[in-house]
This record gives structure tokens, C-alpha cells and sequence, in this order.
């Protein structure tokens, strides 16, 4: 089959997504509150970490869309079953999962944007930086939507979903260097740098930091860009490829 | 376009659950509909008419067999079959964060009907569906019968050339109910088709054709209301209240169900005033009234099952 996308109905069902996703206005709210509970912590013990925390904070918030993604594809075909009616219609079953992701994207970019200007304030950025900010984030947000629509589609329960939700978040936003340099870590283990740059946050953050020249940061060798930079634009672009594989086959129950 | 809407050759469907024995919900189904039909088909939970429904709206593949809608295959080309179909889903709830103008809206969009179209079917949907006042509520402050019809609402406004609705007026008050009838008349007199599973032999009976009784993924009857009841052999029930001592004599003029301490003669008008005599001499009161739907479908289910379990 070729390979083929067909877009019908995706700007119509993003703009739907987004509607529903801002009535849920404090859930866009209460999802920020780890992030600012960090910033405030960071703040307090050190505060020359403050600018890579936020990069960090960026980062974790758009991880969180996806996670986001998955309880909104779960709760469509679990609770509701309108996933019935979009795919038992012209709209595409690729249109259905990106027009859901970007819709949740949008909805939650208010926090981002509060978050982006609290970083320009402590540490204006090159616009290089901030190219390399969109890039990375959106890589995340493709990477970590991908992977939450394809979850969403293994349960037939809420409950047993939530779980899941919750390890990716620590998996992927807390236990990687996401909200904490990655000097800090190869200090310890001067090897580690080779996992936390294989994970897509983690190298997002890193090269962000990386570009934007953060001191507390350490650098990053070319190599270690290299590493990083590949296996984020590698690791999002199958995982989006997947998600739309994916979106297509359970568009059908076998 | 072809005049069939829908053809279904021995579709067979089984369920295969890791660490539960595999369950065949579809036995061999084969039904037809012609273009401007309303169908519906009639069965116990689990008879397998959901099951049906989402296979013929590309929503699940079938073991093996064949569905055509419009002369299109259903697993061979689903994106040809998508747009021609429109489905309720059984307990489908509208998006509780839109008001039911919204989401009729936005379906209609995302199926690629314009602007203007789609805000004038809006209203009609919504007048039909009797919630225009409730219209910009967001959904989640509505009743579960008005969510039902913004649901019904929003398959109904797409006109779609065939419609499948899974027990599309559960919750519903009966005023509710006879909106979606009409509006499913008015659809079918304009060449749509329906399909349509229900609990509700009234409903069925009302609003079908022609009706498909359904049993262990089985068709057991296909035809009009009218004749699947004669198929329990009469037209007419005679109801004897404390009449189980007359059972013997009264099963000559029919067949006899019994149910607690009342026998029912069912039977046909010749041998009316046979019974009722009968009735009198042992001073017992008798009732006549016509069989009704439900009583041939209790009747031909029951005897499936009977079978099935001899």
C-alpha cells in the first residue's frame, strides 16, 4: 500500500479538538503545576539553574501533550465512542489521530508561550536558539503524541490506562535530564551521556541548551550532537510514521 | 450507484480473546437491503446485531464472507464505502464539551460538507431531534435522552445514503422517539436507507419494512412484522386467566404458551367463538387481542433456543 496521506476532515476535527481541549481550561492549567513547582524550587537552590530548568519545563509540557493524547483517544473510544463515528466516514483515520494531536498542541500552547517569555526575560535567546527550541519541542510533541494515540488503542478501560500515563511521564520527564543539566549526570557517570541522549526529551533538551550557548550546561561535543540531534529527528520521525501506521490499522478492528 | 444498499453474503465473524475460549458472534449472516429501505434487525443481547452493524460500516473486519454497500466490498475498499455511511454507536455519547450545534456542525465539516450546507442541516437536524432549545448547552449539562438525540441528530443531518443506528432511541421518551421515527421516514422518502438494530418491538414494527430476527449469530426469520407473526401460528391471542385446566382442549384450536396462571390460545379469527364458548361454560373470562411482535420474536427466539440446547 502506498504510503499515501489523505487529510480530509483534519482541519475541521483540529479545530473541534481544540474547542473541547480549551473548556477543559484547568486541566491546561493543573498541567503546569509540576513545572512551576520545580522552577520554584530551582529557583530557591539555585537560581543560576533557572533558564535550563525552564527549557526543561518547555520540554515536560509538551511530553505531557502527548500524554494528553492518550487519555483524549482513550476517553473518545472508550467513554464516547465518536471514534465510530469519524472512522465510519470520509474523514481519515490519519486526519482523526494528527487533527486530535495538533488540536491538543494548540490548546495547550498558552503555557508554553508563558514559559518561553519567563526564559527570554532570564536569558534572551539567538534566534538559532529559538529554532532550535520550535524544532526540538515539536519533535517531542510528534515522538510522545505518536506514542500516546498508539497506547491509547491497547486498553479497553480507563483505569488500567492511567498507570501507563503516569510512567511514561516519569520515564521520559523526570528521570532523564530534562529538568536538571546533563553535566550533572556525567559527573557521576561519565557514560550516561550515551542513554539520556538516546531519549527524546532529554536530547531535546540538551541540544537546545547546547545551541543556545547555557554555561551551567557544559556543552555538547560533536559527537554527543551528532547523537543527539539523530536520534531525536530519527526517534520523532518513525514514531509519527508509526503513528499514522497505526492510526490506520485500528481505524478497523481485525 | 446500485439499487441494493446493502448485500451480506455468510458473514461470520469469532471473537479470539487471549485466555478465553474464542466466541462466533455472526454464524452466517446473510441479508439484503434495497435502496430507501428501513430495516431492522431484532435480537437478544449478544445475538450478534452490533457485530453485524460494524462490520458493514468498515468498522471491523469478518472472519470471512462478503458485505457490499453499494456494490462496493467493505474490506476490500473501505475508504468507497466511508463515504456513503453514517453510523450511531450503541451507548455513543456527543462530545460533552460542545454544545449539540457544535458537534453536528463539525461532523458535517469533517465529512467535507460545506459551510453552508452543513449550518442549514444543522437546524433542520435539531428541529427534528426537538432540541433546538438546548441546542447551545454545552452537552454535558443535557439529559441522557437529549444527549441521545443530539447524537441521532448528528447522523440524521449527513443524509448520508445509508445509516446504520444501534439502538438509536434507548433513553429516549416516547415523544423522542417518534421525532427519530419521523425523521428516519423523512430521510428514507428522500432515498436513504436505514438499518437499524432495537429492543423496542414497537419501534421496530413502526418504523421497518421489513425485519431480520437475529439468534446466535443466526438469522432465524426475515420478512414483513405482519408476517413473522403469523409464523406462530395465528393472528389472533386469546388470553384465560386461571384457564391451565382447559390447557388440553384449548390446544386444539391453536398453540398454547402459558405464562404464571394464564394460558393463550394463539390462533386465527375462525376459531374465536369456539374458544370463548369453551371459556364460558367453565365460567372463566377470556380476552381477545391481536399477537403482537414481541410475542412472535419471544416464541421464535425461544424455540431457537430450545433447539440449541436439545
Amino acid at each position: 500500500m502506498a504510503f499515501t496521506l489523505r487529510w480530509t476532515g483534519m482541519t475541521t476535527f483540529l479545530a473541534t479538538e481544540t474547542r473541547v481541549q480549551l473548556h477543559e481550561w484547568l486541566a491546561i492549567g493543573t498541567g503546569s503545576l509540576v513545572q512551576a513547582a520545580l522552577l520554584v524550587f530551582v529557583w530557591v537552590l539555585d537560581p543560576t539553574l533557572l533558564p535550563l530548568t525552564v527549557i526543561g519545563a518547555m520540554v515536560y509540557s509538551v511530553f505531557l501533550i502527548g500524554q494528553r493524547v492518550l487519555n483524549e483517544a482513550a476517553y473518545i473510544r472508550i467513554d464516547h465512542k465518536l471514534n465510530e463515528l469519524y472512522h465510519a466516514s470520509p474523514m481519515s483515520p490519519e486526519s482523526y489521530f494528527l487533527g486530535m494531536s495538533m488540536g491538543i498542541l494548540i490548546a495547550y500552547t498558552p503555557p508554553l508561550v508563558v514559559l518561553f517569555v519567563i526564559l527570554e526575560f532570564l536569558y534572551p535567546m539567538s534566534l538559532a536558539a529559538v529554532g532550535m527550541l520550535i524544532l526540538a519541542l515539536l519533535a517531542v510533541w510528534a515522538f510522545s503524541s505518536s506514542l500516546g494515540y498508539y497506547i491509547s488503542t491497547l486498553f479497553t478501560d480507563m483505569k488500567t490506562i492511567w498507570p501507563y500515563s503516569s510512567l511514561l511521564t516519569n520515564l521520559f520527564g523526570i528521570v532523564p535530564p530534562v529538568f536538571f543539566p546533563l553535566s550533572l549526570l556525567t559527573e557521576h557517570v561519565a557514560w550516561a551521556w550515551v542513554p539520556a541522549l538516546l531519549v527524546p526529551t532529554s536530547s531535546a533538551t540538551a541540544l537546545v541548551e547546547a545551541v543556545a550557548g547555557m554555561p551551567e550546561m557544559g556543552g555538547l561535543t560533536t559527537t554527543q550532537y551528532l547523537v543527539a540531534g539523530g536520534s531525536l529527528a530519527l526517534e520523532a520521525a518513525l514514531m509519527l510514521l508509526f503513528g499514522i501506521y497505526w492510526a490506520r490499522r485500528t481505524a478497523r478492528e481485525a | 450507484m446500485t439499487e441494493e444498499a446493502l448485500r451480506a453474503v455468510d458473514v461470520r465473524k469469532t471473537y479470539h480473546t487471549r485466555g478465553a475460549p474464542a466466541v462466533e458472534a455472526l454464524r452466517g449472516v446473510s441479508l439484503s437491503l434495497r435502496k430507501g429501505e428501513r430495516i431492522s434487525l431484532l435480537g437478544r443481547n449478544g445475538a450478534g446485531k452490533t457485530t453485524f452493524l460494524r462490520i458493514a460500516s468498515t468498522l471491523l473486519v469478518p472472519t470471512s464472507g462478503t458485505v457490499e454497500v453499494f456494490g462496493h466490498d467493505v474490506v476490500g475498499h473501505p475508504e468507497q464505502v466511508r463515504p456513503l455511511v453514517a453510523v450511531v454507536p450503541q451507548e455513543g455519547k456527543p462530545f460533552f464539551h460542545l454544545t449539540p450545534r457544535e458537534q453536528i456542525y463539525a461532523y458535517l465539516r469533517a465529512r467535507g460538507i460545506d459551510r453552508e450546507s452543513a449550518r442549514a442541516r444543522v437546524d433542520e437536524a435539531l428541529a427534528q431531534m426537538g432540541i433546538q432549545e438546548v441546542a447551545d448547552r454545552l452537552s454535558i449539562t443535557l439529559s441522557g435522552g437529549q444527549k441521545q438525540r443530539a447524537m441521532v441528530a448528528t447522523i440524521i443531518a449527513t443524509e448520508a445514503p445509508l445509516l446504520f443506528l444501534d439502538e438509536p432511541t434507548i433513553g429516549m421518551d416516547p415523544f423522542a422517539r417518534r421525532g427519530v421515527w419521523d425523521s428516519l421516514r423523512r430521510l428514507t422518502n428522500k432515498g436513504c436507507t436505514v438499518l437499524l438494530t432495537t429492543h423496542y418491538l414497537d419501534e421496530a414494527e413502526a418504523l421497518s419494512q421489513r425485519l431480520y430476527v437475529v439468534e446466535g449469530g443466526r438469522v432465524l426469520v426475515e420478512g414483513t412484522a405482519d408476517a413473522i407473526k403469523q409464523q406462530v401460528g395465528g393472528t389472533l391471542k386469546v388470553s384465560i386467566p386461571n384457564g391451565a385446566a382447559l390447557r388440553e382442549e384449548l390446544s386444539t384450536f391453536g398453540q398454547i404458551v402459558s405464562d404464571g396462571g394464564t394460558v393463550y390460545v394463539i390462533t386465527g379469527p375462525e376459531r374465536i367463538n369456539e374458544i370463548m364458548s369453551l371459556a364460558m361454560k367453565d365460567r372463566l373470562a377470556a380476552t381477545v387481542g391481536p399477537v403482537t411482535l414481541e410475542e412472535a420474536f419471544l416464541q421464535i427466539v425461544g424455540r431457537s433456543i430450545d433447539q440449541d440446547e436439545g
